[in-house]
């Protein structure tokens, strides 16, 4: 190692903020003039470059900010120094987007991930004018929608809860808002989402497909800013500013939906009292301690709540209520210029509560998780060539599959299905090394435990179902069984020339948490539940290879990946399993495997006028159970052979832009039924004709494709008024454009008239046009 | 659950005037075929003590009639419990007989094939019953006992004026007492003049539910939608066991099942060579006039 320091080098080093707000720009550029020496700044808005001796003009660049360039003197000390960045749209009144001409896409080793900034992700045609994060990363090439208008997302065959969904590190389990149409994330609190759909560095894990980062504002240190918006269904608000002038700030943020108050004036009065809304509130606040430390918070809670109340039977009524809740506290401290940690306690909660009343009876249901959680990472850059981080990360996972209270008759309700408590460790180590010229590997190793611990009871069952009695009893510090892991994490970069590279990944992720569902969708009542005895961890390898270059002074960027990835102790459950309230749910489940591969092309153009990307992907996704489809794989649900997205946006003057968004998916594959019997027969002496049912018979999973989706969606932005104090803006959207009936769902009905069974296809939205209006001052 | 939300994300999208549907064309290969047997016997009611076959036929064959099987051989055998062991009686085995051999029947049931029905067979509580059936060169065979009775013990009815139909609207409930033990129920309903069944499917209303979530005590069963002042409502509790209710049970969401978020539902069999089910009821009736 101390061969490989420079005995003359010295560093120059620091932070990259906005000029107004004083957050920290991630992934800003600071380069030599003549691009021999840069870096990129980190998650801290930190940056650290080396150098020799000697006098140097450095150029600061970042998305949508002007250019900065800094002529230093470098002696024999080294040098700390700050950049403050100003926003391009507001300094220059022109809302032109620039990009950075940087190829960090093609030297630095990540590949397999993307980024978008929450301004980004508004400029995008909406539905109902209702920006969405989630909505936005499906449009990127190997992350695919779950299907129309929905919030689902599915990264390189993998299922949606393979996705780990972080707000500001916090764990988000349910991330939608009406049953998956909005998401959790308000954008105006966005500053910016990150996804890792493959080669996963050593500092993440958890989950086998993906890791979605969203990181909220930080809140401006020099001035007090207000964002908001008003849509069709919801409207959001968002405040910042400073709590002392540069040295911390708030953010608060809330969103509610007024459906329910836009459609009471239709309704009866007994009707009046039923509706469905959802909230969300966030809070951020940072203080710097002094050069070396910052505090930040982070919290967030947000519910749906859906109530029902009988037009005819007055006792009858329900609410059913869901949501999440999370909070982080972070401190950043630096050791000195080369060494600095995060440390960061977080705790999360979803629960969901349902209420029933029926006169004097009645009873609640309620089920969640919740995860006490703490993280510690180390980042340590000892010379050029090295780039070291490593730490480790404990959670307490606590799982409440189901708690029933309530008095029905002379029966007093007073059933919990068994709590499961669980401890999940993680530590790590990884190192971004160069070797010569063009190479360049980033090496890590995770070694992961998950423990299931007491106090639990094993409750036995027969094959019907019925519980026969109890088994071993654990207590609080009893361990029910240790899941080691080994999580060795490759990653590296062949540099052909200054625009063109090829990068190779290799990844093995296990999963200890899963999802219990049986639809696609994900439902408020779906149960997270961890490995077991009887439930192994999920395991995943992922190989992934690509092609990256830049034309035109990194005006475009490319790229080809192809990707392989098995994966095993997939889980599903048997055909007709009933999952709500089963103290019997690990016996309702099969294992299996899986298996994902795919090709990725990408094309974008950075900036100018008129920037955009084009993202093609070819892929299969198959799975196989012995138990479901006599043994033979099928297609995965969201196996989707051809995609393309393509998304450009224009400006055509100071007040004007617009964007286009077109997409194309193959048919979910998905399952029909074969044949069907009638059952149950019986005679209608009124109608004087036989009664019976007929019920459906599936023989194959998943052999059946819908039709392809596609649409293109277009939305215009007027800016309004802007001045330094006030900006609002009007967002036209008008999604579908050409009245593509995408389908949503097929159902059958027979026709008695014409003796046939008859196909119908749902589809949602037809064209959609839409307006916001969104304001900042 | 899953119904209800079905419910609510469709009841959203007509709100926001949005969801559409237009009738499509779809192409499914032909699927196996199988038998299907529906057997049932009951302690009180010769009239639901039967068996159904029919066979499954290709998902769009335009053919919507019962697709009943003739021609098949069926025996139900009673037995008894010797230790571990059960010991049929086949001196006491009765063939059910196809009633679509019965002169005249097309004119009384029109539509009927497939069913096997005879009248002296008089099953009993707590006793094993063996069902063997050949049909089509297939054999078939399922085993059942009809559980302990549970009784309901009060119905009663609460009036509410209807303003918007302006009638009035009566909310019925009704009691029984479930037992410590393990109980499973299947409940039909029979809402109108004729309080007898003609075969289980025709009556109004079918609920199947078992005691996990409310055990041992005084359980009140509350029908949500209200029934008309005058109506002559007919209950029909019965007690069945644990494979027939996890058929029933399977039944009940396969039949119901739709929507954007449904699943594949097979069937729970409690037979062996066919899909169905041979199931013992434990039967409690209750007919009232409800004013």
């Amino acid at each position: 190692m101390i061969l490989g320091i420079d005995l003359n080098a010295q560093t120059i080093s620091g932070f990259v903020k906005d000029s107004a707000s004083g957050e920290a720009l991630v992934g800003a550029i600071i380069k030599t003039i003549d691009g021999k020496k840069g870096a990129s700044t980190d998650v801290k808005g930190y940056y650290r470059i080396d150098l020799t001796a000697g006098i140097y003009t450095f150029q600061i660049t970042y998305l949508g900010y002007l250019t900065q360039q800094r002529t230093i003197t470098v002696s024999t000390q080294n040098i700390s120094l700050n950049f403050s960045l100003s926003s391009n749209a507001v300094s220059t009144k022109e809302a032109v987007i620039t990009g950075e001409r940087n190829s960090k896409n093609v030297t630095s080793t990540e590949m397999s991930r993307v980024e978008l900034s929450g301004e980004q992700v508004k400029t995008l045609p909406v539905i109902f004018g209702e920006p969405d994060v989630l909505k936005a990363i499906t449009l990127l090439p190997g992350i695919k929608s779950g299907g129309e208008g929905g919030t689902g997302f599915y990264v390189r065959g993998g299922g949606p809860d393979q996705n780990l969904i972080l707000m500001d590190d916090a764990v988000i389990y349910n991330a939608s808002h009406l049953l998956g149409f909005l998401s959790v994330f308000n954008t105006d609190a966005v500053r910016n989402i990150e996804v890792i759909k493959g080669g996963m560095p050593a500092n993440y894990g958890g989950r086998l497909s993906s890791i979605l980062n969203v990181n909220l504002r930080e809140g401006d240190e020099q001035k007090y800013k207000v964002n908001g918006g008003i849509g069709l269904i919801s409207s959001r608000i968002m405040a910042e500013g400073p709590i002392q002038k540069g040295k911390s700030a708030f953010m608060v943020a809330a969103r509610r939906t007024y459906i329910d108050a836009l459609v009471k004036p239709f309704l009866t009065e007994e009707q009046k009292s039923n509706g469905y809304y959802f909230y969300d509130f966030n809070a951020k606040a940072h203080i710097h301690l002094n050069e070396k430390n910052k505090l930040s918070f982070s919290g967030y809670y947000g519910r749906d709540i859906f109530n029902f109340k009988s037009p005819t039977n007055q006792l009858v009524k329900f609410q059913i209520g869901w949501g999440n809740a999370a909070a982080s506290l972070k401190w950043f401290h630096s050791f000195n210029k080369k060494f600095y940690s995060n440390t960061i306690f977080i705790y999360n909660r979803y629960d969901l509560n349902n209420k029933f009343e029926f006169g004097e009876n009645g009873f609640q249901i309620s089920s969640g998780v919740e995860d006490l959680n703490i993280k510690q990472d180390f980042y340590f850059t000892p010379n050029k060539k090295h780039s070291i981080k490593f730490g480790g990360q404990y959670i307490y996972h606590t799982f409440k599959p189901g708690i029933a209270t309530g008095q029905v008759g002379t029966i007093t309700i007073n059933e919990t299905i068994n709590k499961q408590y669980a401890h999940e460790w993680a530590f790590y180590a990884m190192d971004e090394f160069k070797l010569g010229n063009r190479f360049t590997f980033n090496a890590g190793i995770r070694a992961v435990f998950f423990t299931q611990v007491g106090p639990y009871t094993e409750r036995i069952f027969d094959s019907e179902g019925l519980e026969i009695g109890q088994g071993k009893t654990y207590d609080k510090s009893d361990v029910i069984i240790t899941y080691p892991g080994l999580e060795p994490r490759l990653a590296g970069t062949y540099l052909i020339n200054s625009n063109t590279s090829v990068k190779a990944s290799f990844t093995r992720t296990y999963q200890f948490l899963h999802l219990a569902t049986t639809s696609g969708a994900q439902f408020p009542a779906d149960l997270w539940v961890p490995s077991s005895k009887l439930v192994k961890p999920q395991l995943a390898y992922q190989y992934a290879l690509g092609v990256f270059k830049n034309f035109n002074e990194n005006l475009y960027e490319t790229s080809i990946e192809a990707y392989y990835k098995p994966m095993y102790n997939q889980i599903e459950f048997k055909p007709g399993a009933n999952l709500f309230f089963n103290q019997n749910l690990e016996n309702e489940m099969i294992f299996g495997e899986g298996l994902s591969y795919g090709v990725e092309l990408f094309a974008k153009k950075k900036f100018g006028k008129l920037t955009g990307w084009i993202g093609y992907t070819w892929s299969k996704s198959t799975r196989q159970f012995d138990e479901i489809n006599q043994g033979k794989p099928y297609f995965f649900r969201y196996d989707r052979t051809h995609d393309i997205s393509l998304v450009a946006s224009y400006q055509f003057n100071k007040k004007w832009s617009g964007t286009l968004v077109f997409v194309y998916g193959t048919g979910n594959a998905t399952t029909l039924p074969t044949s069907r019997f009638a059952y149950s027969p019986g005679y209608d002496l009124i109608d004087n004709e036989p009664k019976y049912s007929f019920i459906d018979v599936y023989d194959k999973i998943n052999d059946f494709r819908l039709p392809a989706y596609h649409r293109m969606d277009v939305s215009f932005t007027y800016l309004q008024k802007q001045t330094q104090k006030f900006e609002s803006s009007w967002n036209f959207s008008i999604y579908n454009l050409y009245n593509r009936a995408n389908p949503y769902f097929i159902y059958f009905v027979p026709d008695l008239e014409e003796l046939r069974i008859k196909a119908y296809m749902v589809y949602l939205f037809p064209i959609l046009p839409s307006v916001a209006w969104n304001f900042k001052f | 659950m899953k119904q209800l939300l079905n419910y609510l994300i469709l009841g959203l999208n007509m709100l926001l005037l949005t969801a559409c549907e237009k009738e499509i064309t779809v192409d499914l290969p032909p699927g196996k075929a199988s038998l299907v047997v529906e057997a049932s016997i009951n302690q009180q009611f010769p009239n639901l003590n039967y068996v159904y076959i029919s066979r499954t036929i290709d998902y769009f064959n335009p053919d919507l009639s019962l697709n009943g099987v003739s021609n098949a051989l069926v025996y139900i055998t009673p037995g008894s419990i010797l230790g571990n062991d059960t010991i049929w009686n086949d001196s006491a085995r009765i063939q059910m007989v196809d009633i679509s051999t019965i002169p005249g029947i097309d004119l009384l049931l029109p539509g009927f094939s497939g069913i096997y029905f005879n009248p002296s067979i008089s099953p009993q509580i707590g006793v094993p019953y063996k069902l063997e059936i050949t049909a089509e060169n297939e054999r078939i065979i399922g085993y059942t006992t009809i559980p302990e009775v549970v009784e309901i013990d009060t119905v009663f009815w609460r009036q509410e004026f209807d303003s918007q139909e302006g009638d009035t609207d009566m909310y019925v409930t009704f009691e029984f007492t479930d037992g410590p033990n393990q109980n499973n129920y299947r409940l039909a309903i029979q809402n109108g003049f004729n309080p007898y069944l003609l075969g289980w499917g025709s009556a109004s209303q079918f609920r199947t539910f078992d005691d996990a979530f409310l055990n041992d005590g005084v359980r009140p069963y509350s029908f949500f939608r209200p029934f008309n002042f005058g109506d002559t409502l007919s209950l029909y509790l019965t007690s069945v066991g644990r494979k027939e209710y996890l058929f029933w049970e399977s039944f009940a969401r396969a039949a119901n099942n739709g929507g954007p978020f449904a699943t594949p539902i097979s069937v729970k069999s409690n037979i062996q060579g066919a899909i169905g089910s041979f199931t013992g009821y434990g039967v409690s009736f209750r007919s009232v006039i409800i004013k």
